[in-house]
């Protein structure tokens, strides 16, 4: 692919977005350059909503010829296929992959649902979903104790990979929650391996380059809280604006009605 | 690869059709392992544990779950005719659009069973506004030519293609259109072609078979609710 004299890669996301991350953070491993542009999710830009019509949402990859791709995890996909000789993310072997890929959908669907659950509710729906976070880390704890993970240091392996960047950017949300609700969600002794993982994964010096920093991203969580709690009680009509979500759970079942529309990013 | 193919699943599940094209496609003998109307058996249970769910495609006896993960699977796994697009961005775009199919088609169609609750007419009208979408998605990928793949049906007609049995099913029960040539001619067009496909055609679920089985479903479903203490 002759890219000389192209336009670099482009990449439209927000800084707080997870799934903005998870490209950036491919992007950086594979070592491949892009250009960034931050988008205000209050007043989205003419260039997201002409490149995403479908969802409107970051992340979106524009390529040097002017297509572009919506959707973090096809985005992944892509980058993989587009740059073969660069550093790649999935496995090689097929089983594998079809491994990496049901956990992904795990975390898309079940999990990061959940935890925005956590976020959005109080009292004893917060409970519920409190619980079932634990019921879905449970499960990735069993696979990297004794399943398909059993004795890796990431989910990639020796090195983080695919999974490792979908689980790993939103994994970050878990302890910003923690200081904003008071709700305990990885406890390091309920789920050991998790945890060292996921302390590892933060430790990589592309995931240091691609995450916020703590301060700001409790910051903006509080400000979102509030907001949430105040939609929920029907202080205010839920806006498009700054709470959009970028991949509300397709068939999830919506946790109550007032947050059924806000599913958190993840 | 000499190793056993099964599928678990049932024969009206869009999900579990799309497998089994994709398999028909690739030349893959495979032994077919229907569920029982209502309950879930224990090959179900063991192979995919988190969700519970059909299709399950175990090769050589370890379980692949997830249509959508099973498809890329059998693409990179049998040889034969390729099921997604060799270009990065074709196979995207497929990707891309095969995602949005499920979000969008498949709580709604089951709205308009009413296998759900939820408003009819409502979830008539998603399902047409994602047709819609996916009229053009076709203009744009096929090119003019007949599939959603080019001059062979791929991954994005297998998928979109696997709901056409329940879009017929959903229209008789719901009393209302989905799927017509009035406002998706191409679609309409394609679903004939596809349908008649050698690979597509004993495995596509008549709509009559469907609403019929739906009646089993909820019968089924409501006995086993009435058996728990």
């Amino acid at each position: 692919m002759a890219m000389e004299n192209a336009a670099p890669l482009k990449l439209l996301g927000s800084w707080a977005s997870s799934y903005t991350h998870r490209v950036q953070l491919a992007l950086r491993l594979k070592g491949l350059e892009f250009e960034y542009a931050e988008e205000d999710l209050g007043s989205k830009s003419e260039a997201l909503l002409r490149h995403n019509p479908v969802y409107k949402k970051v992340p979106v990859l524009v390529l040097p010829d002017g297509r572009a791709l919506a959707e973090s995890a096809v985005i992944l996909h892509y980058l993989d296929d587009a740059f073969p000789a660069a550093r790649q993310l999935l496995p090689a072997d097929p089983f594998d992959r079809a491994v990496a890929r049901f956990w992904c959908h795990f975390s898309d669907d079940k999990l990061g649902p959940a935890v925005g659950a956590v976020f959005a509710s109080t009292g004893e729906e917060q409970e519920a979903a409190v619980r079932q976070v634990h019921e879905n880390l449970a499960l990735l704890e069993a696979e990297l104790r004794e399943g398909a993970f059993r004795g890796r240091r990431f989910f990639g392996g020796d090195e983080v990979g695919f999974l490792d960047v979908v689980l790993g950017c939103g994994s970050y949300w878990l302890a910003v929650f923690e200081e904003v609700t008071g709700v305990r969600l990885v406890d390091a002794d309920a789920f050991p391996l998790f945890h060292s993982w996921l302390r590892d994964f933060e430790s990589q010096e592309e995931v240091r380059e691609t995450i916020p920093s703590v301060d700001r991203l409790v910051d903006y969580a509080r400000g979102l809280r509030q907001m949430l709690l105040a939609m929920a009680a029907g202080a205010c009509a839920p806006s498009d604006g700054a709470v959009a979500s970028n991949a509300a759970p397709p068939s999830a079942a919506p946790p109550a009605p007032a947050t059924a529309d806000i599913a958190v990013d993840i | 690869m000499s190793e056993p193919v099964v599928v678990v699943g049932g024969w009206a599940s869009p999900f579990v059709t799309r497998v089994c094209i994709a398999l028909k496609l690739k030349g893959v003998e495979y032994e077919f392992l229907q569920e029982a109307v209502g309950r879930k058996s224990e090959l179900l249970l063991r192979s995919n544990p988190v969700h519970k769910k059909m299709p399950v495609l175990l090769h050589g006896g370890r379980p692949v779950c997830e249509s959508l993960v099973i498809l890329q699977y059998v693409d990179e796994v049998f040889p034969g005719s390729s099921i997604l697009p060799a270009d990065p961005y074709h196979r995207a775009v497929h990707r891309f659009w095969a995602e949005y199919a499920d979000a969008k088609l498949h709580t709604a169609l089951r709205t308009m069973r009413g296998m759900v609750g939820g408003d009819k007419a409502d979830a008539a009208e998603q399902v047409s506004a994602a047709l819609r979408q996916l009229e053009d998605a076709l203009a744009e990928c096929s090119g003019g030519k007949p599939y959603f793949g080019g001059d062979d049906f791929g991954f994005l007609d297998i998928v979109v293609g696997s709901y056409i049995g329940w879009f017929g099913a959903a229209e008789k029960i719901a009393g209302l259109r989905v799927l017509d040539e009035a406002s998706t001619p191409r679609l309409a067009a394609w679903a004939a072609r596809f349908c008649a496909h050698e690979a597509v055609r004993d495995l596509m679920p008549d709509a009559d078979r469907l609403v019929e089985f739906g009646e089993v479903l909820r019968a089924a479903l409501a006995a086993n609710a009435s058996c728990r203490p």
